[in-house]
């Protein structure tokens, strides 16, 4: 939003003038101060002036007394038959969502913030991965920008984990792992910037049930919200995310949950299944992730999605992680030409030296 | 909870869900403390008139019609609390007079007074969206949920109220 620029020299004057810390609200006190309404919250007002039958007759009154509520209706009501004989989308299954609609509203939301969860599991016991003696399970929030990108933040415990940053203007992606001081961060090309707007994104996910097909859930309410689900079997265009090597996903599925009045992705859950691959430090594993619509076009600060290298960090290598990749796994990497033979060997035989060395 | 649109908390709390009140309550208490002070002027009658304004929605909550806009009733509710309040207090006692402007140079104190009393001489409406703004950094979106007007509208009030203002300190010789 853009301010009258000549007067913007009185900003900082009236921050100055007008600012105060948030004033913090206590709920208790207030219930104690007035305990009228506390029993009013408690009782849900049932005993207030609101019932079924008044509010029946009120609405019924409006309806019959207004003239334009009389003339707005019989045109909403041909106006209504014409879209439904005419839509070019086809009528939606039971009333409520249609997903071509929801493609083009995903489409126009300039923002997004959406919170979840990731679990990886292995696939044998059903155990959360343990990475480095971390457990696998992030705490996610992603900001999405039409305009600058794409943020995902993990979390454990509260601590950051991982920050995943796509600059789309830059074409620059930035990941960055706070607990060992680490960063990576690589050019992307147009096929990848492509991938990451058209899959990794929630109008994606509306992409993949068109293309992929899907199976309709029926009616949901979600935390008081209303939805229609859908399921997705095929994982195909998911598949063309990263290489194998890299993050090799050999099955998924999913679920989204379209809020009908909103017409948006409230909730998508998936499961994928991944082969060994750098991603995983080359386990196999299973992916459970729920994500939960919070915010949209919201205003989100351009710093969320820089792509700056933070002060003190150092650039993640193999040799970082090489000490962590299971035995068997080590010639798998070579073989993928991942890792050279000798820097392998090399490392073994060096510890194989240390150890002689404290030995004796 | 903190992620529930309005309404469902509004549908929550008429089902005797006290903690969706409370939500609200947090969500919106700071706003309805810069509308009170935009009105009152005075930071602690604020914090009262968004209490009382907080119990008046509670008592009024089940004829809320667009439970969405919960965010523009309360703010609406609180602007009227605060203005009983000021005529209130203006029958209990003779109004302060107000500081004759001064032409400055200036120290500190002397241009801190003419801003006060540019901010004061605004309209209502202007000065509302300034405390809105500048009181807790509020963003367009923010405010827009509160004033129940469109971004559009709010940054129109904004730059109307910055151009009175720049005019009137122009005025009382305020440099930058």
């Amino acid at each position: 939003m853009k301010h009258d620029k000549n007067n913007q020299w009185l900003d900082p004057l009236l921050s100055r003038l007008v600012h105060r810390e948030p004033a913090k609200f206590d709920f208790k006190k207030w219930a104690e101060k007035h305990p009228d309404e506390a029993r009013l919250l408690r009782d849900g007002f049932r005993d207030s002036g609101r019932n079924v039958k008044t509010t029946i007759h009120n609405v019924w009154r409006f309806i019959m007394e207004s003239k334009v509520t009389r003339y707005s209706a019989a045109a909403v009501v041909a106006l209504a038959i014409t879209l439904i004989l005419l839509s070019p989308f086809g009528t939606p299954g039971n009333g409520g969502v249609v997903l071509a609609d929801v493609q083009q509203r995903v489409a126009e939301v300039e923002t997004m913030v959406i919170r979840g969860q990731k679990t990886f599991t292995r696939p044998a016991d059903g155990e959360i991965f343990e990475f480095n003696g971390m457990k696998c399970q992030f705490d996610v929030v992603k900001y999405f920008s039409k305009q600058y990108g794409h943020t995902e933040e993990g979390y454990v415990k509260g601590n950051l984990v991982y920050r995943i940053t796509f600059n789309l203007p830059k074409r620059q992606t930035l990941i960055v792992i706070p607990p060992y001081k680490k960063y990576v961060t690589f050019t992307s090309t147009e096929s990848v910037t492509k991938i990451m707007e058209d899959v990794l994104s929630p109008k994606g996910v509306i992409n993949l049930l068109l293309e992929s097909g899907y199976k309709e859930l029926g009616r949901d309410t979600i935390d008081g919200v209303e939805v229609e689900g859908f399921e997705f079997q095929d994982a195909n265009p998911l598949k063309k995310i990263l290489p194998r090597a890299v993050f090799d996903i050999q099955q998924g599925k999913g679920k989204v949950w379209i809020g009908i009045k909103e017409q948006l992705p409230v909730r998508i859950e998936g499961d994928v299944v991944i082969g060994k691959s750098l991603m995983t430090v080359f386990n196999e594993l299973n992916l459970h992730e729920v994500n939960v619509l919070d915010k949209y076009n919201v205003e989100l600060d351009e710093a969320l999605f820089d792509t700056k290298i933070p002060e003190g960090y150092t650039e993640f290598t193999l040799s970082n992680i090489l000490h962590l990749i299971p035995v068997e796994v080590k010639a798998g990497l070579v073989g993928l030409g991942i890792a050279p033979a000798g820097f392998i060997v090399w490392k073994r035989r060096r510890r194989k030296r240390v150890k002689r060395a404290s030995q004796s | 909870m903190t992620d529930f649109e309005d309404h469902i908390l509004v549908r929550r709390a008429l089902q005797a869900d006290p903690e969706s009140f409370g939500e609200l309550c947090s969500r919106y208490y700071p706003s309805l403390v810069a509308v009170a002070d935009s009105v009152l002027l005075d930071h602690h009658l604020a914090e009262d008139a968004a209490q009382e304004a907080l119990a008046e929605a509670c008592r009024q909550l089940a004829r809320l019609k667009k439970p969405e806009r919960f965010g523009s009733w309360v703010a609406a509710i609180c602007r009227n609390v605060a203005k009983d309040m000021l005529r209130e207090l203006r029958r209990q006692k003779e109004p302060i007079p107000d500081r004759p402007a001064q032409q400055c140079d200036c120290p500190d104190d002397d241009r801190k007074a003419i801003l006060e009393q540019a901010v004061k001489q605004l309209p209502q409406p202007l000065r509302e969206v300034i405390f809105l703004r500048f009181y807790n950094e509020m963003s367009y979106e923010q405010m827009a949920g509160v004033l129940g007007a469109t971004e559009q509208t709010i940054d129109g009030r904004l730059r109307r109220a910055k151009k009175r203002l720049a005019v009137y300190l122009a005025g009382k010789g305020f440099r930058r």
